[in-house]
């Protein structure tokens, strides 16, 4: 039961998560010959909900088949993440997100658009800048391509700085 | 096993491990970028690091996968102007939704609404980006 605890239930410490997804990159390159990375397959996601776009970005080589192992991949990390609720027996839904709907208070519909603005944001951004966090952050950065280092210094530079802003607007100040 | 179900398992578990360390918590996302608690920092650098060592082991044995089959490492072009600007916006969405286009998944996965409209928020600006590459063209 303890180890059920340790592994389902209480957060892991860095150290462990860290390695484990530090590991990702090689074994996927191991077994499957692919680089590690998530956002490219929103494009798979934008292709679900109009099949027979003709914009010919939807229709690169990347996005030929929609069910490509993108699509396998991003289902899998859904069900990761409802695996690891389940087992440590958090609540099945949830409206809140954290401190910020503590924080900020808003009627709920301006929290809907709050939210889907910031994610306009990440798949313009990620699309522009070439990948996000798991493509650019980790896998690029521990193969020390410049384009990945160059990116992530930005994500991490105006993630802080919109931080600063969102706490000096909507909680108070800094 | 079939490729598909591979690629499904390796997803499986890098949405599980986000979770149980916590980088789908908004509030980690938001302590990081104030610096009240690193936690996240200290897992993003540790996987850097073991990525980063792991992918010398594997040069070292020949770069080779499972069955000899050669890996080819994808490098992606340095585009100054393109890694900047869309750092920022991407920065700027990272601080607004708490989440980046894998944490979110892992959210959607852990049963929040507000994770969910991240996802569909991404999906647009995915089609957004889509538009954009067609005016490029023309």
């Amino acid at each position: 039961m303890q180890l059920f605890r340790i592994i389902f239930v209480d957060p892991w410490p860095w150290w462990f998560g860290g390695i484990a997804i530090g590991l990702l990159v090689p074994f996927m390159y191991y077994y499957l010959n692919t680089a590690l990375g998530v956002s490219t397959g929103y494009g798979n996601l934008v292709k679900l909900f109009i099949p027979h776009s003709k914009l010919k970005w939807l229709n690169s080589p990347t996005y030929k088949n929609v069910f490509n192992w993108r699509i396998y991949f991003i289902g899998g990390m859904i069900l990761g993440g409802f695996l690891s609720a389940r087992l440590s027996g958090s609540p099945l839904l949830t409206a809140e997100m954290g401190l910020f709907t503590q924080r900020v208070q808003w009627p709920y519909a301006v929290y809907l658009v709050w939210f889907l603005f910031g994610g306009i944001l990440l798949g313009l951004g990620s699309r522009i800048a070439g990948g996000c966090t798991s493509g650019h952050s980790i896998h690029g950065i521990a193969n020390l391509h410049a384009s990945s280092i160059l990116s992530t210094v930005f994500f991490l530079l105006f993630g802080a700085i919109g931080v600063a802003l969102i706490r000096m607007a909507f909680m108070g100040g800094l | 096993m079939s490729k598909n179900l591979q690629y499904m398992i390796f997803g499986t578990i890098f949405g599980f491990v986000l979770s149980r360390v916590g980088a789908s918590d908004y509030d980690l996302i938001f302590k990081m970028f104030t610096a009240e608690d690193l936690k996240l920092a200290y897992v993003i650098i540790t996987a850097i690091l073991t990525a980063g060592v792991s992918m010398r082991v594997l040069a070292r044995l020949g770069m080779k996968g499972r069955g000899g089959a050669p890996i080819n490492v994808s490098k992606k072009p340095l585009q100054m102007k393109k890694n900047i600007i869309g750092g920022t916006i991407f920065g700027l969405g990272w601080a607004i939704s708490g989440a980046c286009p894998g944490t979110v998944l892992a959210q959607v996965g852990e049963g929040k609404l507000l994770g969910l409209v991240t996802m569909f928020g991404m999906i647009l600006g995915t089609f957004l980006y889509a538009i954009m590459a067609e005016r490029q063209k023309e």
